[in-house]
């Protein structure tokens, strides 16, 4: 077997963080890669850069032998380089079919060809026994769908080797099931793929090997067949990772959250959420689990009063809450972690102590009569900062300028730092910080429970949730349904009802 | 004022005037909707039109010919589309705040310029201006009623409505089309197959002010054969909202400008009728308030539609 | 960790030194591009640059009344600006700045000639009132239109600029016209209306020292207190804030009325100051003024006050300019749209910034 892609000492450096550092690489035809890594290892701008859309300060890149400057995509797609990005590409007022041949469109004079255009489409597609209907507009396309237009996206412009950069992370355990199918397919005729991924499940699963990196190096290459989870993680991280703890049952205790018959329509005035039942004890952690985009996030802004719902009662400790205001809601016991920390956790252009106090600088001791009280607030928010190991030079420097671990630290402060909270809802709350901050703020979230708080924690990444969780609840299609409490067979669970597998 | 007799307001020569005063809101329109499309809110359909229309009166007078006239408003508006490109894609500049400083900067030129290049302060009014002509279209103009309400309109007007047409085969049939609402719609997707979305950018511009261009010429070379200081009335403005309102596809936009377009005619009817003109000229401006509010209840209405909808399921599975 | 921290508590005096040495540079440079582009287009038409902005400098501080009259025209900035910065700090989009003043001037020249018989320190104040509400009604259809449609506040403040100066317009062509006037105008404020004057000799009056009082004000509201702060953070991330728990519409409700009062009350204080009357037209696109100024002083309250002067110089200056040396006065208004341009440009900041760091380290 020959070579099919080559980098050679690549090094890419930002201001601040050296990406890449003197990173080698090389794929032979026809294999899965696997290159693995935390957050931040420096795996996406490999990526960009196999696909021209980032430049290596040094070093080579070499397709079939032969060293190649890709400066643009449009250099990597004609050397046969296909990418696949983990948030899509597609157009969404355009159909499958115009997205997939967006750029090289078949023509009739001066007119884009429709009909051509759709036959050709369809031809590739059935060419890799892909199932597709391309006369669907982007918009209404499944992410599973989205996912194989892109692929053809792809293999229409001819790509041989083909780049998936975390394909798996908005897939259910059935769609990841279909696209690795469709990969081993793509792999049998010929075509050679480099799978980003930390689910280091599926890696061993579909690679052939799989290049391990850690902060911009790599840090080892084995053959997928003789390695094992442990040894791969342990690569990763350079030590072992966190263990889970030890779990709590809440038969006997109150209900702090209660949230009953509760719909709410999505931004395209959609029913995301279908009328859904769920209790919160206090002294329990309840994980949320699904797929991005059935309903959850909806869920949350329905509960804190940002998101007007149709039906439906949401009480904490019997207190009736839906249709108060949001400051009403906290003012009622909530903490709120967001998911999407810059659309709604954090003013970056704001300062870190103004970030801090946002939540309750209307009251003591923080302001008095119609000012804010400045010396007060310095004295807190720096207490706090140092609390929550937030690394910056000072509370009055402005939030962008922290790196985005420590901006998740500054979220953190605000809401947790209320210890009287009765209900806390952490959407994703260690996303994107490392393993000893993460470590911390999972504490104080156990902290919660033994002060009877209940705790609703939602996250993408399914161990997270298995990590803590009490008992967990799974998201589908607006409906939810129990996972039961933690044992040994709940991962199989969770799994199968995060494709609408049990339940109905 | 109860003695005003509707029947002779709302005449033929009114529907006709509706198409006249629709067009240079069409055309800027039509120039903001290629802006809009790339993914650009400009802000500067009114500078461009009135950049255009002052230098249609520079070129109708040293070329001695309208088409000379717009062919210098052209060249204008089109760098002016190019300098709004500049600053705000080279010199990264915020695009509203660049949209508004061209307005600025357009009334003070053209006002400047008025005076240093024609010598006339406010308004320029001359013999040496040579504007378009009425065209009649033969057939057309012999049928009664369709004729006096198609027929006989400047060339503007025809090439405005067929620019419609236009635009939207451009937009929706060609590939170029294709790449520039790719650029707008989901730039990053347009990027990663190798389209420019900075050349798309610049081409957005640049096409404003070409539309614009067009719109400007009308104003000063048809009709009234003049240059007045702040002619363009807000009619950028109203495009915008035009804009807004059919939610930048050209068919939809063409619609609110009719209806700005019939304000217009209207405000000018009823000032012959002895209404105070002050009054009557609040019409273009309160009918777009109007506009945008209809739009935006009949949205609600389906939005209520559907919401209702999903209650009398409930209420069902109960 | 200790050992950093130490650090990080000393106070940065590198820091703030290049902070401040990258927005004077910043300023200078924005500032002579745009008297650039003028010189050029003076140059361009045939007449002597240097010659014409002398003429404009004596012109706006030439000897001590004309000084006067260069603060009397900032007076109006000012309160311009300050309406632009409350707006736009909170990431409202007024661009109705011209259409609340025409309304606020209208309202105050209302009290002021239809009131009579009551001694001017109540009359003062009423009239002034008057101009608060007038530019603060005036942007209710804007919010009726937002809160409840969610109409784009860009477009419908534009129309009720139109729409407001039309309708003075029909108020002094109809109800209030004064038969005896030259010019379309109300009658002439009462007596017991008229601002005291500061100086002999020049229009300058108390509504310069209101001005500052209200810029310092605004310092303390957006800085120092409750309200101002939740404003802030709505204008810095909506999204956040109602995350937060800040009622999002009541800021935007606030600081709309607050622009259009503020800006009202400027127009308040030109017709009692300066005109003493309502005059059709009497704006000079003193509404675009403010909306610049704020931008020019990156919404910064304090910063309006040396903007405001600048753009008062400018105004006072170009009539001097155009009568001593013949070029047209129009040339300021580009250059004060020149600077717009080039206000957000972050070009030129990055660079020096990169530069001074450098030369620092």
């Amino acid at each position: 077997m020959s070579e099919a892609i080559a980098v050679k000492n690549i090094t890419k450096v930002f201001p601040n963080v050296i990406a890449n550092n003197r990173v080698n690489i090389a794929v032979n035809e026809g294999e899965i890669r696997a290159i693995v890594g935390e957050n931040g290892a420096g795996k996406t701008t490999l990526m960009k850069i196999l696909y021209g859309l980032y430049h290596p300060d040094s070093g080579s890149i070499h397709i079939k032998g032969v060293e190649r400057k890709l400066s643009s995509p449009r250099d990597a797609i004609s050397r046969g380089i296909g990418m696949v990005h983990q948030h899509f590409m597609l157009v969404p007022s355009f159909t499958i079919a115009q997205n997939i041949v967006l750029g090289v469109e078949p023509m009739k004079g001066l007119f884009v060809n429709e009909e051509k255009l759709v036959k050709s489409v369809k031809e590739v597609s059935a060419r890799y026994g892909f199932d597709i209907n391309v006369d669907k507009l982007a918009a209404d396309a499944s992410v599973g769908e989205q996912q194989r237009a892109e692929i053809l996206k792809s293999l229409y412009r001819g790509a041989e080797i083909l780049i998936l950069d975390e394909p798996t992370a908005v897939l259910t355990d059935m769609e990841t099931r279909e696209l690795f199918v469709m990969l081993r397919r793509l792999v049998d005729k010929g075509k050679t793929i480099l799978f980003i991924s930390h689910k280091l499940r599926e890696v061993l699963e579909i690679s052939d090997f799989t290049t391990v990196m850690r902060n911009g190096q790599v840090v080892g290459t084995v053959k997928t067949s003789e390695t094992d989870q442990h040894q791969l993680a342990e690569m990763m991280v350079g030590r072992e990772t966190i263990g889970g703890r030890i779990r709590t049952t809440c038969y006997a205790k109150d209900t702090v959250l209660k949230v009953e018959n509760l719909s709410v329509l999505d931004s395209r005035d959609l029913l995301a959420v279908d009328n859904i039942n769920l209790d919160l004890c206090n002294g329990e952690i309840l994980g949320v689990a699904g797929v991005d985009g059935n309903g959850q996030e909806e869920f949350i802004e329905a509960i804190m009063g940002l998101r007007p719902i149709i039906n439906g009662k949401i009480t904490i400790e019997g207190k009736e809450i839906q249709g108060l205001s949001t400051r009403e809601i906290r003012e009622s016991g909530i903490a709120y972690v967001p998911s999407d920390r810059y659309r709604s956790g954090i003013a970056i252009d704001a300062m870190v102590w103004e970030n801090i106090i946002t939540g309750e600088y209307y009251s003591k001791p923080y302001s008095k009569g119609l000012t804010l009280v400045m010396n007060k607030i310095i004295t807190i928010t720096k207490e706090l900062v140092e609390k929550f190991q937030v690394s910056t030079p000072g509370v009055k420097v402005k939030t962008g300028n922290l790196s985005g671990g420590n901006i998740q630290r500054v979220i953190a402060a605000r809401e947790l730092g209320l210890e009287n909270a009765k209900v806390v809802i952490a959407s994703q709350p260690t996303r994107g910080i490392d393993i000893a901050g993460t470590e911390a703020i999972r504490q104080i979230l156990i902290d919660y429970t033994s002060r009877g708080a209940g705790v609703l924690l939602l996250s993408a990444d399914l161990d997270e949730v298995l990590a803590l969780s009490d008992r967990i609840v799974v998201f589908y299609g607006g409906k939810i349904s129990d996972a039961g409490y933690w044992d040994e067979g709940i991962r199989d669970r969770v799994g199968q009802l995060m494709t609408g597998g049990l339940g109905e | 004022m109860g003695s005003i007799d509707f029947g002779k307001i709302f005449t033929l020569t009114l529907f006709a005037s509706t198409f006249r005063m629709a067009t240079p809101i069409l055309l800027a329109t039509l120039g903001g909707i290629f802006s809009s499309q790339v993914g650009i809110f400009n802000v500067a359909l009114e500078a461009m039109l009135d950049i255009g229309a002052f230098f249609a009166i520079v070129g109708s007078v040293q070329t001695g010919s309208p088409l000379g006239g717009l062919g210098y408003a052209i060249l204008a508006c089109v760098i002016t589309g190019l300098v709004f490109a500049i600053i705000h894609l080279e010199l990264k500049a915020n695009e509203i705040i660049v949209g508004l400083a061209m307005n600025i900067f357009a009334a003070g030129m053209t006002n400047y310029l008025l005076v240093a290049m024609l010598d006339a302060t406010g308004v320029y009014q001359s013999d040496l201006i040579v504007g378009f002509k009425e065209v009649q279209i033969p057939i057309i103009k012999d049928i009664p009623f369709i004729g006096d309400l198609l027929s006989g309109h400047f060339p503007l007007v025809y090439i405005a409505f067929l620019s419609v047409w236009l635009v939207y085969l451009i937009l929706y049939k060609t590939p170029f089309g294709f790449h520039l609402r790719a650029v707008g719609e989901k730039l990053e997707a347009a990027e990663s197959i190798g389209i420019n979305p900075k050349r798309s950018k610049y081409f957005g511009l640049i096409a404003s002010g070409f539309f614009c261009a067009f719109g400007g010429t009308f104003l000063s070379l048809s009709y009234l054969n003049l240059f007045a200081e702040g002619m363009t009335a807000g009619r950028g403005w109203l495009a915008l909202a035009a804009i807004n309102f059919g939610s930048s596809k050209p068919v939809r936009s063409l619609v609110a400008c009719l209806v700005f377009g019939f304000a217009d005619a209207l405000a000018i009817r009823l000032q012959q009728f002895g209404l105070p003109s002050q009054v009557v000229l609040m019409l273009p401006y309160v009918s777009t308030l109007i506009v945008l509010l209809a739009s935006a209840m009949s949205d609600e209405r389906k939005k209520k539609s559907i919401m209702n909808k999903h209650q009398k399921l409930e209420t069902a599975d109960i | 960790m200790t050992e950093a921290k130490k650090k990080s508590n000393k106070f940065d005096f590198r820091g703030l030194l290049i902070e401040t040495g990258t927005q004077l540079l910043n300023y200078l440079i924005i500032l002579s591009i745009s008297l650039l582009i003028g010189a050029l287009v003076i140059f361009l038409s045939g007449k002597d640059p240097v010659a014409a902005y002398a003429a404009l400098w004596k012109g706006a501080f030439g000897n001590r009344l004309k000084i006067a009259d260069t603060l009397d025209r900032t007076t109006i900035m000012i309160l311009a600006g300050i309406a632009g910065t409350v707006a736009f700090r909170t990431n409202v989009i007024n661009l109705g700045l011209e259409g609340q003043l025409y309304i606020g001037a209208f309202s105050a020249a209302l009290v002021g000639f239809g009131l009579t018989g009551v001694p001017s320190y109540i009359h003062i104040p009423l009239c002034l009132i008057a101009g608060l509400i007038g530019g603060a009604l005036w942007t209710i259809p804007v919010i009726y239109l937002k809160m409840r449609w969610n109409i784009t506040e860009l477009v419908t403040t534009l129309m009720m600029n139109y729409i407001g100066i039309r309708f003075t317009e029909y108020l002094i062509a109809f109800p209030f016209k004064d038969p005896e006037a030259r010019m379309a105008g109300t009658p002439l404020l009462e007596a017991s209306a008229r601002l005291p004057k500061l100086i002999q000799g020049s229009t300058l009056n108390i509504g310069f020292i209101i001005a500052i009082v209200i810029a310092i004000g605004m310092y303390w509201f957006l800085f120092g207190s409750k309200t101002g702060f939740e404003m802030r953070m709505v204008g810095l991330n909506k999204d956040f804030a109602a995350a937060a728990g800040i009622p999002v519409n009541r800021s935007y409700t606030l600081a709309m009325m607050m622009s259009g009062a503020i800006v009202g009350l400027g127009g308040a204080i030109m017709v009692m100051g300066f005109f003493g009357r309502f005059l059709g037209g009497f704006s000079s696109g003193y509404g675009w003024d403010g909306m610049m100024i704020a931008l020019l002083a990156q919404n910064h309250p304090l910063g309006v006050l040396p903007a405001s002067l600048f753009y008062g110089a400018l105004a006072n200056g170009a009539l001097a300019m155009q009568s001593a040396t013949g070029v047209p006065q129009s040339v300021v208004v580009m250059v004060k749209g020149s600077v717009v341009f080039f206000v957000t440009v972050t070009v030129f900041v990055n660079y020096i910034k990169r530069r001074l760091e450098k030369w620092a380290a």
